[in-house]
Parts: structure tokens; sequence; C-alpha cells
């Protein structure tokens, strides 16, 4: 677990008023896992045509990603420090048109997705060799453009996307019902468990998909907690879309240490 | 090829569609399980290009996005309801916000499938995509006008929106904002596959000693509209004939272009549903787009 990015996430969002703190605790550790090991960029040339392809179809978590890219130095610690701010590049949700290494300007739930099918197809079309990886939310598979592309890929045997689902338990809140894994089964996926904060399962499942030979689409069902990593915001809450004060930012923080 | 006078749009879309893929490798073809009869040849020749992706126009125009991520130039093809209304928070966030090049091509027109209902109509799809800037609307009248406008427009950087008819015009007018007819008493704005009709009411109205002048459109949104203003500033009326909702489209144009001069007139448009079966010529008749209808309308602007 990244304390040091959360922390990055918590200030950032406190200083601009804008910004979804749990939903980006949720998934900080997998970005991080991803931009560390798995996707192969070119620092210097982000649009390569050979560039492997990250899509946060979960747009509202853009402030994990703006960390992870700061991380990397794939953004500068200006524009993060900019963020929310009327001339800066980044936002509540992530826009491409202003950010190198954004795939896609999402924020309307089920877009992202659909889009980096496409670039899978595309890629296949192409005959380039790079992977595409799509992280969706639980709560975002409500959406119905996500079933209609998940059915595309199956059968058009998109082998080199790997959808990362976080299953942060959003979408239980309101339907129950849930059955992710067996859906994503029953439209063709090769469904692989993984525990979302944990470099050491992260490890072995994005290597099960990097040296997978079969031709399904792979989708990584990520058991995450929604606010990890502070007790205060964990879970369900008033959280969500909640902008802390000074003393909330402190008592966070606290938690986070 | 340059004369397709007897082909549908239809196939001419799809000849078209080879004769830029032989040159073009960017361009793909994506159906949501139409037309697919009249693609035989192209998925022959460019299996790798062509995709019956299957029925989830959502998610079909939004996978183009992902296929401009990569380069290509996704062409996507349905009826225009499910094309541009069910899409079009697509349209507008995954091409407009994003600055994507798109080439959208309809069929059904406003209400070709006439004895389908209204859940296969749309009036409103021009209006709908006027919204968005980058857009361009290319409404052909005739089968050679639609050839010339994909081959100029589909690699520029725009929304393109082709939408095709059953019915055409018997020549085609290669000129947007072209006067085809001069005339001094009342101009007849005139969009699209519209024409004849127009064409055959103003022989009528000659008789009768009214002499039209008819500028027709085959494109609207920022097109240039100067034959316009030189045309009412003499005749001082204008009626607009355009088979699109009354709301947002050529008229609309028409009154902005010409918000400097006076002058009186009418508009002849879709107002609502047409809630009715029957055929392409009964539904156009019963909404006013007959040839008895268009003489009534210019007599009384001239009275």
């Amino acid at each position: 677990m990244n304390k040091d990015l959360r922390k990055k996430i918590l200030e950032v969002v406190k200083r601009a008023k804008e910004g979804h703190i749990p939903s980006s605790f949720s998934i900080v550790d997998i970005l991080d896992y991803l931009y560390a090991n798995v996707i192969n960029y070119s620092k210097s040339n982000p649009y390569k045509p050979d560039r492997d392809f990250f899509y946060l179809s979960k747009g509202h978590a853009s402030v994990a990603l703006f960390v992870v890219l700061n991380k990397y130095k794939l953004l500068t610690n200006s524009d993060l420090l900019s963020y929310g701010n009327l001339n800066s590049k980044l936002g509540g949700h992530p826009d491409m048109t202003k950010l190198k290494f954004v795939e896609a300007s999402t924020g309307s739930l089920g877009h992202g997705f659909p889009t980096a099918i496409g670039t899978a197809l595309g890629l296949k079309i192409k005959k380039i060799q790079s992977k595409v990886y799509v992280l969706v939310g639980d709560g975002e598979c409500h959406e119905g453009t996500v079933w209609e592309s998940a059915n595309i890929a199956s059968n058009n045997k998109l082998n080199n996307i790997c959808a990362i689902v976080d299953w942060n338990k959003s979408a239980s809140q309101l339907m129950p019902i849930e059955n992710l894994k067996d859906k994503w089964k029953a439209f063709g996926w090769r469904v692989i468990n993984m525990n979302g904060h944990s470099t050491i399962s992260f490890k072995k499942n994005f290597d099960k998909f990097l040296n997978y030979n079969g031709k399904k689409p792979t989708v990584i069902i990520a058991d995450t907690i929604k606010g990890k990593g502070s007790k205060l915001i964990e879970g369900h809450g008033i959280w969500h879309h909640k902008i802390p004060n000074e003393n909330e930012y402190h008592n966070i923080l606290k938690t986070i240490e | 090829m340059s004369n397709f006078i007897s082909k549908s749009m239809r196939e001419v879309f799809s000849e078209t569609m080879i004769e830029i893929a032989k040159k073009d490798e960017r361009v793909i073809v994506i159906v949501a399980d139409i037309s697919h009869g009249l693609f035989k040849n192209f998925r022959k020749i460019f299996p790798s290009r062509y995709y019956n992706i299957g029925i989830c126009e959502p998610s079909i125009v939004n996978l183009a996005a992902g296929l401009c991520k990569v380069g290509l130039i996704p062409f996507v093809h349905t009826i225009a309801p499910f094309l541009i209304q069910r899409s079009y928070e697509q349209i507008k966030l995954d091409f407009g916000y994003q600055n994507l090049n798109i080439n959208l091509v309809s069929v059904g027109s406003s209400f070709d499938y006439s004895k389908l209902g209204c859940s296969h109509h749309c009036y409103e799809d021009v209006a709908n995509l006027k919204h968005f800037k980058r857009s361009k609307i290319f409404i052909p009248g005739n089968s050679n006008e639609l050839y010339k406008m994909i081959l100029n427009n589909y690699q520029k950087k725009n929304i393109n929106y082709f939408r095709l008819s059953e019915f055409q015009n018997k020549k085609p007018i290669l000129k947007n904002g072209f006067v085809v007819k001069k005339g001094k008493d009342v101009t007849i704005v005139v969009l699209g596959h519209s024409l004849d009709l127009v064409l055959t009411a103003s022989d009528k109205l000659e008789k009768d000693s009214i002499n039209t002048e008819i500028i027709y459109f085959n494109q609207i949104n920022n097109v240039d509209m100067k034959n316009l203003a030189t045309s009412v500033k003499k005749t001082n009326k204008l009626i607009c004939i355009e088979e699109l909702s009354n709301k947002g489209g050529l008229f609309e144009d028409c009154l902005k272009e010409l918000s400097e001069i006076k002058f009186r007139s009418d508009h002849l448009a879709i107002t609502d549903f047409i809630h009715k079966y029957g055929t392409y010529k009964e539904l156009a008749s019963s909404a006013g787009f007959n040839v008895n209808n268009i003489v009534k309308k210019v007599k009384n602007l001239i009275k």
C-alpha cells in the first residue's frame, strides 16, 4: 500500500476543493504497479504507435492517475499543483486534449471501456503487438456499454486487452445481486481474481495476462477497498465526493501515517 | 467512377468505400448489422477492415474512437436514429470533446422507413449534430453528390455526417448553395432530395406567372450562403423547404444569414412525429411535402 501517493492525493484534492478521494485510494496501488512494471510507454514520445495504452474508464479517480504520472515523471510538479485551476491541464476528470499520457477524456462512465476495446481491435488490424489496459469501476459495470463492448471484445478474440475491475463494492450498494465474475465469464472473458492492494498479487496476476497465449480477452477482478489507506474515509459513506476541511485533512493524514 | 445516376446512395456508398480503401489503408468500415449485402465485395477485398459488429450502436460509435487512437479512419454505418440519437453522447464526448475524426453514414433519411413507424424515423439528427462546431453535415440529393462528398471530406479532421436517402433528384448538383433556377418573385431554398419536388412545383407556379428563384443546399453548418442574401434582397420573400425537424435545420441558418434584410418568409419542415404508416410518398405528402402544398405556400407568401 502506497502511503506517499495517498498523501499526495489528499493534498491535491484538498487544495483544489475537487476530487474523489476514496475512489482514488481504491485504485492507486494498481496504477502505481502498472506504470512501474507493466505499461510500456516512452517518456520522450507519448504517442509512440507501438506503446501500450492505458485507459482510466472510471475518470472520477483522475487524481490517482495524476499522482502516479507525476511519480514516474510523466507529469510535472507544477502541473500537478495546478490541478483544478482555470488554465490547468488537470481536473476532476482527465482530458486527453490537454494532457499527454492520458488516452481518453473520461468522466461519463461506460466510455473509456469501449474506446479501449476499439484500440485493441485497431492494434490487431495494424498488427501491432502492444497491449491495452483499461480500468473500470464495479459501479461503472452498471452501464450497458460495458457489456456491449465486453461482448464485442470476446467475439473478436481481442486477447490483447486486460480490463481491471476496481471491485470496491460500490455496485452492490445499489444492486446486491452482483455475480461479477460469472457475468464476465459468461461474456467470454478469461477471469482472474486479484487482491487490489498487494504488490505480490499484482505481479502474479499481471504476469498471467502477459504470459497468456489463448484467444480470450482478460479481466482482472481486483478486490479493493474504497478509501483503502485511511480508516476514516473507508467504505461507502459521505466521503465519496467530499472535500476535507483543514481539520479533517489533518485527521485523515494521521490515519495514513 | 463518375456517373451513378441509376444507383442508390447505399450502393454508391459501398462502391466509394472500396475505391478509397484501395488508396488509403487507414479506412475501416463498421456496420451495426445493416447493409452487409452491399458490403460483400468490400469484405472480400478487405476482410480485416470490415466489421459487422452487432446491434449495439453506442458501443460501436465509441469503439470507433478507439480505432482513431491508433491512426485509423472509421466509417460507422447504420440507420439514422440509432447512429445519431441513440449514440448521441458517444458522438458528443468521444468525438466532439476529444477532437477525434469520424465518418458517420446513415440511411433512412427522415422517414424512408415509412412503414416501420416512428422508431425508425429521424427528423432531428441534423439539429443534434449542428451543436458541434466541427460537424460537417452532408445531405446529398443524388448519388453523384454523395460520391464527391465522401471522396473530398472523409480524411478531414471533422465529425463528418453523410445522410443517405432512398430517394434522389434526377440530376446531381455538385455545388452547395447553387442557384438552380433564376427568378424574381420568391426565393425557394431547398435541401437535398426535396429539390425535384420543388422543381415540379416551380413549373406549376410559372404557369400562373409566378417566377421562382431556387437555391439548393446539400450541406449545412458553417457553409457559404452568400447567394442567399443576393437572392432575397431581390425577391424579399423566402420559403425554405427541408425534410427535417422545423427546429435547428437550414431555415434557422437562412434567418441568421439574412439578419440585416427585411423579408417575408415561410417554412416547410416536420413539426411533429409523423405518426402514420404508408409509403414514403404518402407520409411526405401528409407532412406537407407535396406539389400542391408548396404551390399554395408560395402563393400565400406573395399575396
